[in-house]
């Protein structure tokens, strides 16, 4: 039995290993459930109907936080008018026409290396961009084009997948039938990968709503007693509340149920956006007839 | 002499490279049922694929020689390839319907060259749903999507789908390949009734013999022989066809 | 086949090629193209091209303005980046430049003195220093929790865990921000007894948080793309489940998840919250992991809002930004480079 010796060693260190790799697996799903619920409890106090739909007062301490609410959906919503175009334009052009070549090796690894930039380099990008050289100043608008950059390669590689995923079968029928190029893609391949282009887009808006260093250059103001009246003015902002609230104010400890109700309006934001995509998407894979 | 649907004059073809056809002459006549035989790679699907310029999308794609609809060369400056796509039908190996509804998969053409109003629309997929044969079985479903039916039912609104431009000839590449025996059989019945020009290829010598009236034989990218499908399986005149059809190679 | 056979066919042509711009295009030279080994082909032939209409052409220009676009912003960062921080090194308005050695070597970082001084030492020696802890903690977790659910965990589990881990990349980085300054701080600073709990390993358990689900999440991409039938093999031949993913399954996905630990990584380098919130904020090198730090990002963050914009500072703030926007780009490139060439070896 040469073959068979050590076999009850092999098999006593196999089922240490998989325990081993269990335990990793619990402890870092345990830890980060805890965070969560840290969150949850301790900002389930602070949040009421109130605290949603009223401003903030005295010097930030009391009140509710409505128009940080308001300054980011408003944030999130605007720069998707800019990624979605963009990026769907930019997917289509490599999913449909592009033709293996610098050109499109370029256009890859820009996009792929844009994913990996900070997004305090976006915000830097967006103050000398939007800011400065543009004049809008620290606004909505500046806000809005330097989260849609900063999106633009979740919405490209997500919606290019999309139209990879869509059969060439349904290319080809379009084609012989008569259908050119154009007619082709608008009329077949887009409506079967809409869908999952728009799913992707969901995600780059939670994204965009999460994100915190790029508009405390572009677009963030700690304070404003109204709601912008134009795509010029400054907004508040849950992250960027979150921070002044936690980092930079003078009362701190006094303000920490504001900073967990925020944090947990901002978690049920960006989360439930990211949870309704992952669901739309396994749907989608479930349903699929191709 | 009768003027052919199709005539292809010495035709090469290459994929960069690599040459795929050498010298191909053919005639397909009206109404008669075409089908195209010979092991994998010899070029038939290729031949095929060259009728409606459907290998333009093909990157270092070349052909020499001509090929005419009609009279008319379709890789000639002249020649819209949009236009000959809307005359020369084609059925694709797997069923592809859009995923759409029955009705719009049919009017999916019509509509591409300006049909717009609902009951014009109606009456050409009416009239292409009969002449697939398929709408007893379907007028009641129109408005379903076509990926909820069976494989043979798809494969069947494909051709309709192909028939409501009322093409002057039907491509068909192996359309049975996909479908089980009884689907394959109602395509077969199909073919055999429909009384159009038909261009079938299929690598199932059985089916070539029974539903087509002439038969090209390729082999190696060349058209080897092609005649009457009764001579070609009887008394084949190359060796070629002979070991082939006798299941020596291929 | 024989040229002569085209004769007529030729000669027509040759009078009237094919206008190129509507249907096809007519190329010059025919003969070089025949397959090696056959006789030159001499006859004229048409390249087939698909013909575009106006419309076409013009959405295919629509498309490839977008996606030029996409990649434009890649360079135009550059460009900007690099130009503002420029500005710091030649100098300008009569004040003398600073000079790369000084930047780099100097740790001396007191932006608004007189005379300022601008070395970038003791900033990268903080970025560096959470990087690398969180890095030592989130790659041996990250691909811990891939190995459970590529190779460990039942498809029921994995089918709510994978999408889970996957959520939690998502949360914001305020958030845990938040969570390091107001729980895990002062836990530190009274279990370990320490002047204050915001420091290197603070930011680091915080920062490990934050990129273990993108290490789990890529990893688990790598292992589940490694072929089925490698892996039976290893069992045909009577190995264990963990000797199959430790001799088999890992190896072969090993660009993968050096991929994966990479872009963990590089997420930790330019994270900017959760460093400016809780890893202190003292520029200077640290000499332990209780010590405090000034990460470039948390100083781009911090002090961006004091500067005017143009001036010295606000130059300095972008020459930290181009420094740490070069080394994120090597990273990425070294990821990207790693997963071509798993890739392109299967």
């Amino acid at each position: 039995m040469i073959f068979g010796y050590a076999t009850a060693a092999r098999k006593r260190r196999d089922a240490l290993a998989m325990w081993v790799v269990r335990a990793m697996a619990g402890l870092t799903l345990a830890t980060m459930a805890l965070v969560l619920i840290y969150v949850a409890v301790n900002g389930l106090s602070a949040v009421s109907w109130d605290f949603l739909s009223q401003f903030p007062r005295d010097g930030l301490t009391k009140g509710g936080i409505w128009p940080a609410v308001f300054g980011t959906l408003g944030l999130a919503l605007g720069s998707m008018c800019v990624s979605i175009p963009l990026g769907f334009g930019a997917a289509i052009y490599l999913a449909e026409y592009a033709k293996p070549g610098p050109l499109v090796t370029g256009i890859r690894l820009g996009v792929a290396n844009l994913a990996g930039v900070p997004s305090v380099v976006f915000g830097l990008f967006g103050l000398s961009l939007f800011v400065a050289l543009f004049g809008f100043g620290r606004s909505l608008l500046s806000g809005c084009l330097t989260l849609g950059l900063l999106t633009l390669p979740t919405v490209v590689a997500a919606a290019e997948e999309s139209l990879r995923q869509t059969p060439a079968s349904f290319r080809e029928a379009a084609l012989a039938l008569g259908a050119n190029r154009w007619q082709a893609i608008r009329q077949v391949i887009l409506p079967a990968a809409l869908p999952g282009m728009l799913t992707g887009a969901i995600l780059a808006l939670g994204r965009a709503a999460g994100e915190t260093a790029p508009i405390i250059f572009t677009a963030a103001t700690a304070f404003s007693p109204a709601l912008p009246d134009t795509v010029f003015a400054e907004v508040m902002a849950l992250p960027t509340h979150i921070y002044n609230l936690a980092a930079n104010g003078s009362r701190i400890a006094e303000t920490r149920p504001q900073q967990f109700g925020t944090s947990l309006v901002l978690l049920a934001l960006v989360l439930g956006l990211s949870l309704a995509a992952t669901i739309i998407r396994a749907k989608l894979r479930r349903g699929r007839k191709w | 002499m009768v003027e052919p649907v199709i005539a292809a004059r010495e035709v090469d073809f290459w994929y960069g490279q690599f040459q795929a056809l050498r010298g191909v002459s053919l005639d397909i006549m009206d109404d008669e049922v075409t089908a195209m035989i010979g092991p994998s790679g010899c070029g038939k699907s290729t031949f095929l694929k060259l009728l409606n310029r459907m290998n333009d999308f093909v990157p270092g794609a070349r052909l020499a020689g001509e090929i005419l609809l009609r009279g008319q060369s379709i890789y000639g400056p002249e020649a819209d390839p949009v236009d000959i796509r809307r005359r020369v039908g084609m059925v694709f190996q797997r069923p592809n319907p859009f995923p759409k509804s029955i009705y719009d998969n049919i009017c999916y053409g019509p509509r591409l060259v300006g049909i717009r109003k609902a009951a014009e629309l109606d009456v050409v997929a009416e009239k292409a749903l009969r002449a697939a044969a398929l709408w007893d079985e379907v007028k009641d479903l129109l408005g379903k999507s076509a990926m909820e039916l069976s494989g043979g039912q798809q494969q069947r609104v494909c051709i309709a789908r192909a028939l409501a431009l009322e093409p002057d000839i039907l491509l068909m590449d192996e359309p049975t390949s996909a479908l089980d025996p009884i689907a394959t059989a109602k395509v077969e019945d199909w073919i055999r009734e429909a009384g159009m020009t038909i261009v079938i290829v299929t690598h199932n010598m059985q089916q070539a013999a029974r539903i087509s009236d002439r038969t090209a034989f390729f082999y190696m990218g060349e058209l080897a022989e092609y005649g009457p499908t009764m001579e070609l399986f009887t008394s084949p005149k190359e060796t070629r066809t002979e070991n082939y059809i006798t299941g020596r190679f291929g | 086949m024989t040229a002569d056979a085209a004769k007529p066919e030729a000669s027509r042509r040759d009078v009237e090629p094919p206008a190129a711009e509507r249907t096809t295009q007519a190329v010059a030279e025919p003969a070089s193209v025949a397959p090696a080994g056959q006789p030159p082909v001499e006859r004229p032939f048409v390249a087939l091209r698909p013909r575009l209409s106006p419309a076409e052409k013009g959405s295919r220009l629509f498309f490839l303005v977008c996606a030029v676009a996409a990649m434009g912003q890649m360079l135009l960062i550059m460009v900007f980046l690099f130009g503002e921080a420029a500005g710091l090194f030649l100098g300008q308005d009569g004040q003398p430049g600073v000079s790369l050695r000084d930047f780099f070597l100097s740790e001396d970082w007191y932006p608004t003195y007189d005379p300022p001084a601008f070395g970038a030492l003791a900033l990268l020696a903080g970025s560096l220093s959470v990087t690398v802890c969180s890095t030592l903690l989130a790659g041996p977790l990250g691909l811990g929790l891939a190995v459970y659910l590529a190779c460990v965990a039942g498809p029921r589990t994995r089918e709510w865990v994978k999408p889970a881990v996957e959520l939690l990349a998502a949360v914001p980085s305020v958030v845990l921000g938040l969570v390091g300054m107001a729980a895990v701080a002062p836990f530190l600073q009274n279990v370990l007894n320490l002047p204050t709990g915001l420091n290197v390993l603070n930011a680091s358990l915080i920062l490990t948080i934050m990129a273990t689900p993108t290490v789990a999440s890529l990893g688990e991409d790598a292992l589940t793309a490694v072929p089925k039938d490698i892996q039976d093999a290893s069992y045909a031949l009577g190995a264990t489940r963990w000797e199959t993913i430790w001799k088999v399954t890992v190896p072969a996905a090993l660009g993968g998840l050096s991929t994966a630990v990479i872009l963990g990584l590089g997420r930790s380098l330019g994270e900017t919250l959760v460093v400016l919130m809780v890893a202190g904020g003292a520029a200077h090198i640290p000499l332990s992991v209780f010590d405090s730090v000034r990460p470039l990002t948390s100083t781009l963050a911090a002090e961006m809002g004091e500067t005017a914009i143009g001036g010295r500072h606000y130059q300095a703030l972008f020459a930290l930004g181009a420094l740490l926007f070069v080394m994120t780009l090597a990273f990425n490139l070294l990821a990207w480079r790693l997963s071509r060439r798993w890739r392109s070896g299967r």
